[in-house]
């Protein structure tokens, strides 16, 4: 679902660019979690890449891939917030996306098990979050989906 | 502009500055790399010369690849495919030349 083209401030309080409210994510599936991306850092989707793994690497770094020409690191998106795995993927891709703060983000990928719509998720909605790279929670058309916020992605902690 | 050795250890495609790079010896199946005041390094394969990379930092892989971290310089492509490029002056552990790496030869 795509918002319709507004300049005003939606009903939840959401401000809107386009024909997208600044509340608009990705929603994707890892593993049993539906997981809600930031669509401002969502650069593309993509089939699942080939990766190249790193021995020794921590078990959320699936290793290295190439997208139009430049190296990314992509990372397990359901091992990042511990998800237990899902059935096997019909169709996994890797979401390209911008992660790291404002002043040092930096490319990478996440690889899910499928894209599934572009959702609307007012920052009023979410709760229960750490602060962290895994913002909270929200209801989103009668299911939780895990909220993240790709510029907490890749600090250390 | 700077050129980069291009080998493979251990599965992963490597770049090293090839100035810190004096010399190159088969040993064995394996390649000894003799770096300019460091400790020689290992190879399984040695690819090619390239000065071509555009070198790019990644915070994430150093936080998720903790052991190679500090050796690690950046990452680059090479053709199609993603290759870690090394800081000569502390490689990471995984490339240096251990006993068993082969002999001269």
């Amino acid at each position: 679902m795509i918002a319709p083209e507004s300049s005003s401030k939606g009903a939840n309080g959401s401000g809107r660019l386009g024909g997208l409210s600044t509340g608009s994510h990705l929603l994707v599936q890892a593993g049993e979690y539906v997981c809600a991306l930031p669509l401002v850092s969502v650069r593309r989707v993509v089939r699942s890449l080939t990766v190249h793994p790193l021995p020794g690497s921590a078990p959320e770094l699936e290793g290295l891939a190439e997208f139009g020409g430049e190296p990314l690191p992509v990372l397990n998106l359901a091992r990042m917030v511990n998800a237990a795995p899902g059935a096997n993927p019909a169709y996994p891709v890797t979401v390209v996306v911008w992660a790291g703060p404002a002043d040092a983000r930096e490319i990478m990928g996440l690889a899910v098990d499928a894209a599934l719509e572009v959702a609307d998720v007012p920052s009023a909605s979410v709760v229960a979050g750490g602060g962290g790279f895994l913002l909270g929670e929200a209801p989103i058309a009668g299911r939780v989906v895990r909220v993240l916020n790709l510029e907490a992605l890749g600090r250390e902690t | 502009m700077s050129s980069y050795l291009l080998l493979r250890r251990g599965g992963v495609l490597w770049g090293i500055d090839n100035a810190a790079v004096t010399g190159l010896t088969r040993r064995g199946e394996s390649f000894r790399i003799a770096m300019d005041g460091e400790a020689p390094l290992s190879a399984d394969e040695v690819l090619c010369v390239v000065d071509d990379l555009r070198v790019q930092p990644s915070a994430a892989l150093c936080r998720f690849w903790p052991g190679a971290a500090a050796g690690v310089a950046g990452l680059a492509v090479h053709g199609e495919l993603p290759l870690v490029v090394v800081d000569p002056r502390q490689p990471p552990a995984m490339l240096r030349l251990e006993e068993g790496d082969g002999t001269d030869g």
